[in-house]
């Protein structure tokens, strides 16, 4: 209760920070050519790729796709993965005002702070991909969860391959 | 190992000696034998408790060894007595044969201070014989999920006086203690995004530090309290950040990789940190005003989580035949010590103030607890090991 206080600080703070250096990602800088990866940007450079804000509200759907699935230490988006986000394109082309949060998860192996920056680059990769087809950034926030929220809890291969992942969370 | 590790630690000035102090020097492996018998403790609780956790303390220093009656270099004299609810510890450190004295003090505290107490005059006769800062008046910060919940806990540097700080029911990692002593910097998902926030240990009040949107992580305050070390991915891809004087600086811009982990050199001039450009992750050192970044890293097929020492050596964890052990790195020499080396994980290490040891996670089955491990080649002792699983350790400046 007493930290209400400052997260309306906080979050006013941020919306006055944010708004106006948003710039949209310029058509064909990411798509299906181009899953190489994120496509991040410098925060000085030419195209800026600044995230959108995180949304103020609204109701959850959890469990309506398919969790797309990554290699070890890789955030690259495999051939086989990418019909499950060409599915949430279509839906969010059709449900014209929902948002989305899209998770990123790693698997247990490793440093606990780098699968962190590792599940937010799953994320990005798979914005990325969803603003090459045309989906408007806006619509689109990542959450990094690294490997503190796995789905298997098991410690070989089979579990592991299942916890690295990214899942999708509607906003509507 | 054992010997040459400690001649290099020795020889590298690793553990920072007082400057005029006449004191006990022994070479590698080597300890000063201390004969504890004819210190007497009254036989109550409190005063019990006292003494065995000086004895303990002593030991865990690494620079005693214990001896019989009549056998110690050094003996210790005096006595702990008990009553009304206070204890009392009259303290006299004695060389045998020289009779030089270097330490006579007497110790007052209420029974419930006991252990506490004890630590300080460990680090008292560490201090009097050795010239060097002991570790048992420590205080560090981990991470426990006793909960179910991932939580920040307060313990000593023997992993009593175990306390619970957050109580989020939330997911709190990555604690790092600011350099006043006063706040702990972490990132949790209070709000259901990963955000940096900072919390005052004494009133318990939390601020946020870093909430944009993608990954805020990774916060480390600067040696001289006025900036703050940042992973962040505002930008479209984390990277290391680092705020203060009226805004963020970007100090990485790798568009390919992700930046982890940073932690600052002793004069606040570098910041150490972990990328994966090069394709597994690595150890980098950046300036603090930015430029290129030197790699620090190549053995081993990962070298994460650095902590940079105020002797100046960078502690990290790095995966040689497929687990994580500890290693020390001089940063300008490049010249690297591995410290563990046994079938278990070790993780996330921590310079210890006392510039010797390193505290750490050690996975062993499946369980994780906290580690001492020791830069001059005693064995790793457990540090804490209640139940639960503990990680990410930070030790209080």
């Amino acid at each position: 209760m007493q930290m209400r206080g400052w997260v309306v600080v906080a979050v006013a703070g941020l919306l006055v920070v944010s708004s106006g250096c948003k710039k949209r990602p310029k058509p064909g800088q990411a798509g299906v050519d181009n899953v190489g990866g994120v496509v991040g940007s410098d925060l000085y450079g030419e195209g800026a790729d600044m995230l959108g804000d995180r949304f103020a509200g609204g109701e959850e759907v959890r469990g309506q796709f398919t969790a797309v699935y990554f290699d070890y230490d890789s955030s690259q988006i495999k051939d086989s993965e990418r019909s499950k986000i060409d599915a949430v394109a279509s839906h969010l082309q059709s449900a014209g005002t929902a948002n989305l949060v899209v998770e990123g998860n790693a698997d247990e192996r490793g440093s606990n702070e780098y699968n962190l920056a590792l599940g937010e680059r799953r994320a990005l990769a798979i914005r990325a991909y969803l603003v090459g087809l045309g989906i408007d950034g806006n619509r689109i926030t990542t959450k990094s969860l690294g490997e503190e929220q796995p789905v298997v809890m098991g410690h070989d291969e089979e579990s592991w391959s299942q916890n690295r992942r990214g899942e999708f969370v509607l906003i509507q | 190992m054992k010997n040459w590790l400690g001649c290099m630690v020795l020889a590298g000035g690793l553990v920072a000696t007082a400057g005029a102090q006449v004191v006990v020097t022994k070479g590698a492996g080597q300890k000063t034998g201390l004969d504890l018998s004819a210190f007497q403790a009254s036989p109550t609780a409190g005063a019990a408790l006292f003494r065995k956790t000086l004895e303990a303390d002593l030991v865990r220093s690494g620079w005693f060894s214990l001896t019989p009656a009549g056998r110690g270099e050094l003996v210790v004299q005096g006595q702990c007595a008990e009553s009304g609810g206070s204890i009392n510890a009259g303290i006299y450190v004695l060389h045998a044969t020289t009779r030089q004295s270097y330490l006579g003090k007497n110790y007052p505290a209420p029974v419930a201070d006991a252990r506490r107490l004890a630590h300080r005059a460990a680090d008292d006769i560490i201090f009097a014989v050795t010239g060097r800062k002991g570790l048992n008046s420590g205080r560090l910060v981990v991470v426990g999920n006793r909960t179910k919940k991932k939580e920040l806990y307060l313990c000593d540097a023997d992993g009593g006086g175990l306390v619970q700080l957050t109580q989020d029911r939330s997911i709190s990692l990555a604690p790092r203690w600011s350099p006043d002593g006063k706040t702990i910097v972490y990132t949790s998902y209070l709000r259901g995004f990963p955000d940096v926030y900072s919390i005052d240990v004494g009133s318990g009040s939390r601020r946020v530090v870093a909430s944009f949107p993608g990954l805020n992580t990774g916060g480390a305050v600067s040696p001289g309290g006025r900036e703050m070390a940042l992973i962040l991915s505002r930008t479209g891809n984390p990277e290391l950040f680092v705020k203060g004087g009226g805004g963020l600086t970007k100090l990485t811009a790798t568009t390919q990789a992700a930046e982890a982990s940073p932690a600052w050199s002793p004069d606040g001039s570098r910041i150490v940190y972990v990328s994966d450009q090069a394709g597994t992750p690595q150890l980098y050192m950046i300036s603090r005003s930015g430029g290129r970044a030197q790699r620090l890293t190549s053995r081993g097929s990962e070298n994460v989580a650095p902590d940079w020492g105020a002797n100046g050596w960078i502690a990290f964890s790095s995966k040689l035949g497929g687990r994580y052990q500890i290693c020390i790195m001089n940063p300008d020499t490049q010249e690297i010590r591995q410290l563990t080396a046994d079938g278990t994980d070790y993780e996330d290490p921590a310079w210890a103030p006392d510039g010797r040891h390193i505290a750490c996670a050690r996975t062993a089955g499946y369980r994780s607890s906290i580690y001492l491990v020791d830069t001059m080649g005693d064995p790793p002792i457990p540090l804490l090991d209640a139940s639960g699983d503990w990680f990410s350790p930070s030790w209080a400046p």
